[in-house]
């Protein structure tokens, strides 16, 4: 792998998370939306099987709030 | 030059961070409980695949696969601070590619298209994992361990990890840490016909070697990042740095070369050897997840992921999910995903391969293709649970189906279900 590839993804993620990390701060009556099922930042529980197939069928995996690699003989 | 400048960028965030956090964080602290009850989720689902490249049979023949996972996770209070979550699952499948690791043991001649009836065409994954975490009195940091073991007739593994989790700027930022690694272990079933006394054709002979070492490691860094962004949006990134070594080949995937002759029992070719992979692997996946209230009734929620590595892999996934609440309990839930990868530099097809290569596949999984996949799912939520069974009152259920076709032409399907219930 290329290492000006790997350079380019670390600094787009510090970009993206200077970008983000703003100081506007919502306050904790305000979150009635945000704490919503349907917003949370995670894959919902019943994808779990969906991206176990996928971790076999597909080179990519990772960078979901989830595994890695190991554990199967996958990918 | 480069470091310089990625450094003082995280100096600044870190700097940025704390100055969030020391002005805004006034909170009370108010300790609710972390997790109220009890949790028992019962989750099944019902996966089925073909196509015609089976790494198996060296890139040709049936990928017929068909796989039932029954899970039961539970999580458990210990206290008002402490959680402890623990997951059992099955994968129960059947594979006409797997059982072909030993055509020749079935009632009808050998044929990379046709399943063979042997012991290998089914086998069952069993999975433990337990995960504890627990709370500060503020909730603004959390921290835990997990622990997995996982097993099937040729593969066994062990993995542990921990994790931390700090709250910043009145709950609005998340940062947390990951390690895990993987300790996995090998029990290779080559293909029966590089097996010591198996009565071959005259003048068939390879090169082939058993595999020396059986150990594959896998070790992680994830670092995720979380921020309220809006009252109605927020978003997250996520940064995986994932490093493996040992047998990163699977010793029943057979290779056919161009260069060398070709021998058929029926109308089964013969392997040439087996797949041979470098014995380390860098991955790099960032991903990152926007969620968009729109209003009351629907939700936007959206995940992009970058994956590259050291094989020469380079992947895109783009998923958009559609939440839409029908009525107070119903919601149906639309989705669509688009996953494209370039091909693996040691890829190539059925009987193309040359033997003076030193690393050689024919796993489609590895080749270059983009595939689609359309999702329709239906939950119902009972926020009183009032449906009880026994002590167990029925909170969500999920239903969900989805259909995956690859550009190679794997098409698979999938149902999912899953039970949540609250402990009374």
């Amino acid at each position: 792998m290329k290492l000006n590839k790997i350079r380019a993804s670390f600094l787009l993620a510090i970009i993206l998370v200077s970008v983000m990390n703003s100081c506007v701060a919502v306050k904790e009556y305000e979150k009635v939306y945000v704490n919503g099922t349907d917003m949370k930042l995670t894959a919902n529980k019943i994808n779990k099987f969906e991206t176990s197939f996928q971790v076999y069928r597909e080179a990519a995996s990772g960078a979901n709030g989830g595994k890695t690699g190991g554990g199967c003989g996958c990918n | 030059m480069n470091k310089l400048i990625i450094i003082l960028l995280l100096l600044l965030l870190l700097f940025t961070s704390l100055l969030c956090a020391q002005e805004k964080q006034t909170d009370t602290i108010f300790k609710k409980r972390v997790l109220e009850k009890t949790e028992v989720d019962f989750l099944m689902s019902y996966y089925t695949q073909d196509g015609d490249h089976a790494a198996v049979t060296g890139g040709i023949g049936t990928e017929k696969l068909t796989d039932i996972t029954p899970t039961f996770i539970v999580a458990l209070p210990l206290n008002d601070d402490d959680v402890l979550t623990a997951e059992v699952g099955i994968s129960a499948y059947s594979s006409a590619s797997s059982s072909n690791i030993d055509p020749f043991d079935g009632n009808q001649p050998a044929n990379p298209w046709v399943e063979s009836s042997g012991a290998s065409a089914k086998d069952t994954w069993v999975n433990g994992s337990f995960d504890y975490s627990h709370s500060s009195d503020d909730r603004n940091t959390i921290w835990g361990a997990n622990l997995s073991v996982a097993s099937e007739y040729d593969y066994f593994s062990i993995g542990f990890g921990g994790q931390i989790s700090k709250l910043f700027n009145e709950k609005n930022t998340e940062l947390s840490v990951k390690v895990n690694a993987y300790i996995d272990t090998w029990n290779p079933q080559y293909p029966t016909e590089l097996r010591s006394g198996f009565n071959v054709p005259v003048g068939y002979s390879t090169n082939y070697k058993e595999f020396d070492k059986l150990g594959r490691n896998t070790y992680s860094f994830s670092v995720s990042f979380s921020q309220i962004l809006a009252k109605k949006m927020q978003a997250s990134l996520f940064l995986d740095v994932v490093h493996q070594n040992g047998l990163l080949s699977t010793p029943h995937q057979r290779v056919y070369f161009a260069d060398t002759p070709d021998f058929y029992i029926d109308s089964f070719h013969l392997a040439d050897d087996v797949e041979r992979l470098p014995d380390t692997r860098f991955k790099l996946p960032i991903g990152m997840r926007l969620n968009y209230f729109i209003n009351e009734y629907v939700t936007f929620r959206s995940y992009y992921r970058l994956y590259t590595d050291n094989w020469g892999i380079t992947a895109h996934t783009a998923e958009i999910e559609l939440p839409v609440k029908i009525t107070r309990s119903f919601a149906v839930i639309p989705t669509y995903r688009y996953y494209t990868q370039t091909e693996a530099d040691y890829f190539a097809g059925y009987n193309t391969h040359l033997s003076t290569q030193e690393f050689y596949t024919s796993d489609y999984d590895l080749s270059k293709f983009n595939s689609n996949q359309y999702g329709i799912g239906l939950r119902y939520t009972d926020i009183f649970t009032k449906l009880k069974i026994f002590k167990l009152g029925l909170k969500t259920i999920d239903l969900k189906y989805s259909s995956y076709n690859r550009s190679d032409g794997l098409k698979a399907s999938i149902v999912s279900g899953g039970f949540k219930f609250i402990l009374d």
